[in-house]
């Protein structure tokens, strides 16, 4: 169900307390998965943001959305059942940087209209 | 490759299907396909238009650069598609076809995003839902995600 719901391999995620969490800027969107768990996404652009069960009194947060991503790395993998056989293949893949692959030109024309990885004022 | 595959979004509002064969099947890391798909990466796979179409409703439209539109369930937030507006090609997510593990990533791009937990994650302890969740509580998670199949 994290793989679809996040289409991708599957959901990188970290707990913290409800009541330790605050929407600073607009509400999420949900989808109930199940009966006692819905998914936070937003719903102008699709970002997948959180997992919360019901009585669980943790809500767990989508790892990458953090403005700082690399503050939780993830300790443990859990639904194993269901991993994509390719998956522990992948560190191995041959790599590229966006510098190797885009020209010049191409990244002058590409003009990013995400959300920088700070709080801001006004946005867009 | 070149038989039909089929997927869509968690919830069943957007399903899609390609017809023709695939193309660069790889992971991204660069920071926008982190944060579209709030994962460690974006793991897609192209083929040209002609061979994709929607076969149940529409995606929603985010814009994420001047250059690329990414495609997702308005309903249920699934990221499914990425597609520069001048190309001929469209990019689906891996994760959101019925069966991902019949399209194996063969590159991995914008390494220098690259999540620094990324390379451990094959070492991480792992462990079954079933051992994890107590029967009388799995028996709750009634699965309301449309199944892997049209």
């Amino acid at each position: 169900m994290c793989q679809k719901a996040f289409g991708s391999i599957g959901a990188v995620l970290v707990s913290v307390p409800v009541d330790r969490l605050a929407w600073t800027r607009g509400a999420p969107a949900t989808f109930h998965s199940s009966a006692p768990v819905a998914r936070g996404f937003c719903a102008a652009c699709g970002t997948p943001l959180f997992m919360l069960e019901d009585d669980y009194g943790v809500i767990e947060m989508a790892v990458c959305t953090l403005d700082d991503p690399a503050a939780a790395p993830p300790r443990h993998q859990v639904g194993v059942e269901s991993k994509i056989p390719w998956t522990d293949g992948l560190p191995g893949l041959p790599g590229r940087t966006t510098d190797n692959d885009r020209t010049p030109e191409d990244l002058a024309r590409l003009k990013s209209l995400q959300h920088p990885d700070h709080d801001t004022e006004h946005w867009p | 490759m070149s038989e039909r595959l089929s997927g869509g979004c968690q919830c069943g509002a957007v399903r899609y299907e390609i017809t023709g064969p695939l193309e660069g099947p790889h992971i991204c890391h660069c920071r926008m396909c982190q944060k579209a798909f709030g994962n460690f990466f974006a793991a897609l796979v192209g083929t040209r238009r002609e061979h994709f179409r929607f076969t149940r409703g529409t995606p929603g439209i985010f814009k994420s650069s001047s250059v690329v539109e990414r495609g997702f369930c308005g309903q249920c937030g699934t990221p499914l598609t990425f597609a520069y507006v001048d190309s001929p090609r469209i990019a689906v997510s891996i994760g959101s076809l019925d069966h991902p593990e019949q399209v194996t990533p063969e590159n991995q791009y914008g390494i220098e995003s690259r999540h620094p937990a990324f390379s451990l994650l094959h070492s991480l302890p792992g462990s079954r839902t079933e051992d994890d969740v107590p029967p009388e509580r799995l028996a709750r998670f009634k699965s309301r995600q449309h199944p892997d199949h049209d």
